[in-house]
């Protein structure tokens, strides 16, 4: 008879204020320049949005600017405004809005047009982010851990993988800050990340040793194509993921209960 | 920091009046006994209108099997009887009188013998208060259960202690307990909360094992412990009793009477006043709640704040009563935003650690709930949907504001599993 407050944009806004730390310390270490960049990739996923919203009568949804904001810190700076549009478009409509809107996609829309963006201009400047940026990251992912709305298992899984390539003399990539920014605003998103309580740690882990992989191995990319592809990876992974942590989940309760 | 790992949410209505600290015994003027169509309880009367009835004597068989009866819930005068088509029950009201007196059962040595004790409880009505689990309805007067889980904790908001309801009967859940291993050659699980066994092994019988029950609701429910400790399938039955009703059944045998009142809280943010009453099955809502209402519109639910409904009537196993302000939805939503909403049916569902919560982490919940969500019912019978009911997926309803609501999905669901099994 009574109802509570976790639907769909409960969780993006307090995604949203648990991003704000992040965001707030790259818009004031970037200037107009990056409050300029943020309002384009607001208005062109806006306004995807609200088409959609007439044509297909599909809620918009808040998590939009989460996109507008992961792909303002992380698209290339080069791009022309045609290449930027084309990359956005593809990301919130392939990857969210042909799948129902946020809540029922299976991969990150901003993910998406990363990956897009990287494979269809390779050439392009990545952007690179300033060190406190990085430490934002902190108060963000502590946040969202304290809310429920971002996974305090997967980040640990990640953090554990970190330790283990820390204790075997593993070198950590240049640039941690954009690893950390991936993590929180594009492997981390509840609704495509796994979703057991195994799978979570799993998932995280997946994307740190990705990540560490590629740096190691991949040589010429920019960090951010790294770190992206790394997330792109992981999840497309996260079903699998889920599906070991249920069957696992049976085993042991058919053990236990007989 | 024990906090940190205990599991289920803690659901806090604002503005409710503090529990009392004692107990008034309340028998309201009228009462009925109901069924919904769901149920789909088809009846013959025993009794006509205005006939008078003892506390106890069987007024209602079932049709189905009539060796299943119901029993007048108080010393009465049938008011009338109101039966749907195919003789389904709609309702049976009473009107008090004290002099009709109370009917005596014959016990016979029900307490020694498995098949007197079952007619026995088929014969003074206790039998409707046990519920079968995998969907939840009154067991066939021949199943045997593979276990019997008797709830002697509940953490719905708002809800009476089941300790509470035993005040100085725990001779009477003793000698229920007793009689229960008597129905099932399996384990007996008695869920209390922790702290001192309330009635042990030793007294009962090595087949009764106490679970102590430490986390925050949705645990209280008897559809998690089932689902932790024995779930249900089809072909192996759970049953599941209040320990009020096991400490009736236990009184039955020594006295050969119905227990005539349950352990009732009346509370919710409308009241002015929260009460503890003992009253009769089926009590009339408006006659234990008129005087204690704030005044202006309110909404009386049978059930807590969660699972309740609208209801005249205590209606079948619950023992709270819930008073709410109607209007706690706010004003209605503008048209456009209401369609839109209406257009995305079923709502999609974000997974959170409150979501999760409200299922305990004791299953994949969010795999179970998208399996709801898609119809998927051989996922959701993997992930142990038989074990649970409607009641037990009410607090994910309230967290996530699902729409369609999951606990009515999973009522569908198993309905059409048991249509499927043609059960």
């Amino acid at each position: 008879m009574i109802r509570g407050l976790w639907d769909r944009e409960t969780v993006a806004l307090m995604l949203l204020a648990a991003i704000l730390p992040v965001a707030v310390t790259w818009l004031v270490i970037e200037g107009p320049w990056a409050l300029a960049r943020l309002g384009f990739f607001l208005l062109v996923a806006g306004l995807w949005h609200v088409l959609w919203m007439l044509a297909r009568a599909q809620p918009p949804s808040f998590a939009g600017a989460l996109t507008a904001l992961a792909l303002a810190m992380l698209a290339p700076e080069d791009l022309g405004i045609f290449a930027l549009v084309l990359g956005t478009s593809f990301g919130v409509v392939m990857a969210e809005l042909a799948f129902g809107g946020w809540g029922r996609n299976i991969l990150n829309p901003a993910t998406v047009a990363l990956a897009f963006l990287g494979f269809s201009f390779p050439a392009s400047g990545w952007p690179g982010l300033a060190i406190p940026v990085g430490w934002a990251v902190i108060p963000a992912a502590l946040i969202g851990a304290a809310f429920g709305v971002i996974s305090a298992r997967l980040l640990l899984g990640a953090l554990a993988v970190m330790a283990l390539a820390a204790l075997a003399g593993i070198p950590f990539p240049d640039k941690l800050a954009i690893y950390g920014v991936v993590l929180v605003l594009l492997v981390a998103d509840p609704v495509t990340s796994a979703t057991t309580a195994l799978g979570r740690w799993l998932n995280g882990a997946l994307y740190a040793a990705l990540a560490l992989m590629f740096a190691a191995y991949w040589t010429g990319a920019h960090p951010v194509q790294l770190a992206v592809s790394a997330a792109l990876l992981t999840s497309l992974a996260a079903p699998l993921l889920d599906e070991i942590a249920i069957a696992l989940w049976l085993t042991l309760r058919r053990r236990r209960l007989g | 920091m024990p906090w940190l790992f205990r599991s289920g949410l803690e659901v806090s209505l604002a503005d409710t009046p503090p529990a009392p600290g004692t107990v008034e015994r309340a028998i309201t003027e009228e009462a009925a006994l109901t069924a919904t169509p769901e149920e789909d309880f088809r009846v013959e009367p025993l009794v006509a209108k205005d006939d008078f009835v003892a506390q106890g004597a069987p007024v209602l068989r079932s049709r189905r099997d009539p060796r299943v009866v119901v029993t007048a819930p108080m010393p009465a005068r049938v008011a009338g009887i109101d039966l749907g088509p195919g003789h389904r029950l709609t309702r049976m009201r009473f009107f008090h009188e004290d002099s009709a007196g109370r009917h005596t059962h014959e016990v016979g040595d029900a307490a020694g013998d498995s098949d007197a004790l079952r007619a026995l409880l088929l014969g003074s009505g206790l039998w409707t208060q046990i519920r079968s689990r995998p969907f939840g309805r009154f067991p066939d007067p021949d199943e045997e259960p593979a276990a019997i889980f008797v709830m002697a904790v509940d953490t719905r908001p708002l809800a009476p202690d089941p300790r509470r309801a035993l005040d100085h009967e725990f001779g009477a859940l003793e000698r229920g307990l007793r009689a229960l291993t008597l129905l099932t050659g399996g384990p007996i699980h008695l869920c209390q909360p922790p702290g001192e066994d309330l009635v042990g092994p030793a007294r009962v019988s090595q087949r009764l094992k106490v679970v102590k029950v430490a986390g925050a609701h949705p645990w209280g429910l008897a559809g998690f412990q089932i689902h932790r400790h024995f779930p249900a399938e089809i072909g192996r039955p759970v049953w599941e009793l209040h320990a009020e009703d096991v400490a009736a059944i236990g009184d039955l045998l020594a006295t050969g009477l119905v227990n005539d009142t349950r352990l009732v809280s009346v509370s919710g943010p409308a009241m002015r006043s929260a009460r503890l009453v003992r009253c009769q099955p089926g009590a009339d809502l408006r006659g234990l709640t008129w005087h204690d209402v704030k005044p202006g519109p309110h909404a009386i639910l049978s059930g807590s704040a969660l699972e309740g409904r609208e209801s005249q009537w205590l209606t079948g196993r619950d023992r709270q009563v819930t008073v709410i302000d109607p209007d706690r939805h706010g004003p209605r939503p503008h048209w456009f935003l209401s369609a839109l909403k209406r257009a995305s049916r079923p709502l999609p569902l974000i997974p959170s650690a409150a979501l999760e919560q409200a299922t305990g982490g004791a299953l994949p919940a969010m795999s179970l709930l998208r399996a709801l969500s898609a119809g998927d019912s051989e996922t959701a019978v993997k992930l142990g949907a038989l074990s649970l009911l409607s009641e037990d997926l009410t607090l994910a309803d309230y967290v996530s504001g699902a729409d369609p609501s999951l606990s009515r999905l999973l009522d569908a669901m198993l309905a059409r599993i048991a249509a499927e099994e043609a059960i």
